[in-house]
């Protein structure tokens, strides 16, 4: 009799994670197939160099792997937990190089075309499509300064860095950010 | 509730306050639930935004590499459950010779440092460059975790270190300790680690600046997966 194949594909993040703590290598395979890139990127944005972001992209899903039973599903999405590790091991990368803040920030993505052609098959999945788009449209609401004083308290870290790389005073930069974050807010409890 | 603390919730969400106002608002957040939900309705805000940065492509190497790096598990709870000889071994020497776990801790520890000293003998040119021994931190346990100790023990290049601890209480599953590294005022995260069943607690270090520039050390809880700076007081300390 062949051997039941379990369908990686059809199961919800989730699942896979409660399947990763069970020490299932195929489970944590596909989430790397849906997540990989988000962490990465996000990781290169933050840490502004690519061997550095994969490396960081290799750490998470290990950690992932090491750690998926102490995930609790009722605290935040699989996604959240993703990018919240990939950040704080990002950002930690980046201050140990003590490096100088960047005045270029990470440019926030325009809203796509209808037509984009998306390569990743779980993309296809309506919602992270309408979640991409409702976070996009309401980033390109923001005033300019505003999107790049958060642009660079994400990417970058503690606000006096960023004041520095903007040259701007802290109480300004500040007020930037928390403008920001509330507008943005308004806007994505809105829908 | 003070509206200058309301006004840095977005900034804290965002974890880029500096490390007086973050432990202020941290502080304030143990005591206020009105507070927290304004926090965590930021902490959504904050979650998004990566989707809002075009992706950038990964190559196929990394996932190569992930996969051929993963190490099943062993814990002795699975060893357990599966009827494994070596888990239930385990158990009974546990039960048969308590003393057994900290003569156990105590070679874990001489180990570590054997090992460290091994591994700085595979790199003869480094350590003629650093003539400095391998130096051994003590981390004194705080009122938050009376009882506690830790050992730091760094390897000459100050690159590299091993951190064992005995005494802190299990914090839960959704509650890791988190090192710190102390550099020009700032805390700079050195690993994430969980106490073990037995009571102890292991974790590797390997720094990119020498641990030798560090003013001091320390360890907080913090949630699963580490926080950007420390968000709870210290429950471990040392300097050299």
């Amino acid at each position: 009799m062949a051997a039941l194949r379990t369908d990686y594909s059809s199961l919800d993040d989730r699942t896979l994670v409660v399947l990763i703590g069970q020490g299932q290598s195929q489970a944590l395979s596909e989430l790397y197939e849906r997540y990989s890139r988000l962490v990465f990127t996000q990781a290169v944005n933050i840490v502004r160099n690519r061997s550095a972001a994969e490396e960081i992209t290799q750490e998470v899903f290990i950690r992932i792997w090491e750690n998926a039973r102490t995930y609790r599903a009722h605290q935040s999405a699989v996604s959240t937990w993703l990018t919240s590790i990939t950040r704080n091991r990002s950002i930690d990368i980046l201050r140990q190089r003590r490096s100088r803040p960047e005045s270029h920030s990470v440019e926030w993505a325009e809203m796509p075309p209808n037509d984009e052609h998306v390569a990743d098959s779980y993309e296809r999945t309506m919602d992270i499509q309408i979640q991409r788009k409702r976070v996009r449209t309401a980033l390109g609401q923001l005033p300019a300064d505003q999107q790049k004083a958060l642009s660079l308290a994400y990417f970058a870290g503690y606000t006096h860095r960023v004041a520095e790389a903007l040259e701007e005073p802290l109480g300004t930069v500040k007020t930037r950010i928390r403008l920001g974050m509330q507008k943005l807010r308004r806007l994505l409890e809105k829908e | 509730m003070s509206s200058h603390l309301i006004e840095l919730l977005p900034a804290y969400a965002l974890g880029c306050l500096d490390e007086e106002e973050a432990l202020q608002v941290s502080e304030h957040l143990a005591n206020c639930a009105t507070c927290r939900a304004e926090l965590r309705a930021y902490q959504a805000v904050v979650d998004q935004l990566p989707l809002g940065v075009r992706e950038a492509n990964l190559p196929p190497r990394i996932k190569k590499r992930l996969m051929a790096q993963l190490t099943f598990p062993s814990s002795s709870t699975r060893c357990l459950s599966s009827g494994k000889w070596w888990g239930r071994l385990g158990v009974f020497m546990h039960r048969r010779f308590p003393v057994w776990a900290p003569v156990s801790l105590i070679l874990i520890v001489a180990l570590t440092i054997v090992n460290l000293l091994l591994w700085q003998q595979l790199r003869q040119t480094q350590i003629a460059t650093y003539p400095e021994v391998m130096r051994v931190v003590s981390l004194i346990s705080t009122d938050a975790a009376p009882g506690a100790w830790g050992l730091l023990a760094i390897s000459p290049d100050g690159q590299q270190a091993s951190l064992v601890a005995d005494g802190l209480p299990h914090v839960g599953p959704e509650r890791q300790y988190q090192l710190w590294l102390i550099l020009d005022g700032r805390r700079i995260s050195g690993g994430l680690f969980s106490v073990k069943p037995e009571g102890y607690s292991l974790l590797q270090v390997s720094s990119s600046i020498s641990l030798f520039e560090c003013s001091g050390f320390g360890v907080t809880v913090e949630p699963v997966g580490g926080s950007t700076y420390p968000t709870s007081k210290e429950v471990l300390s040392g300097a050299f």
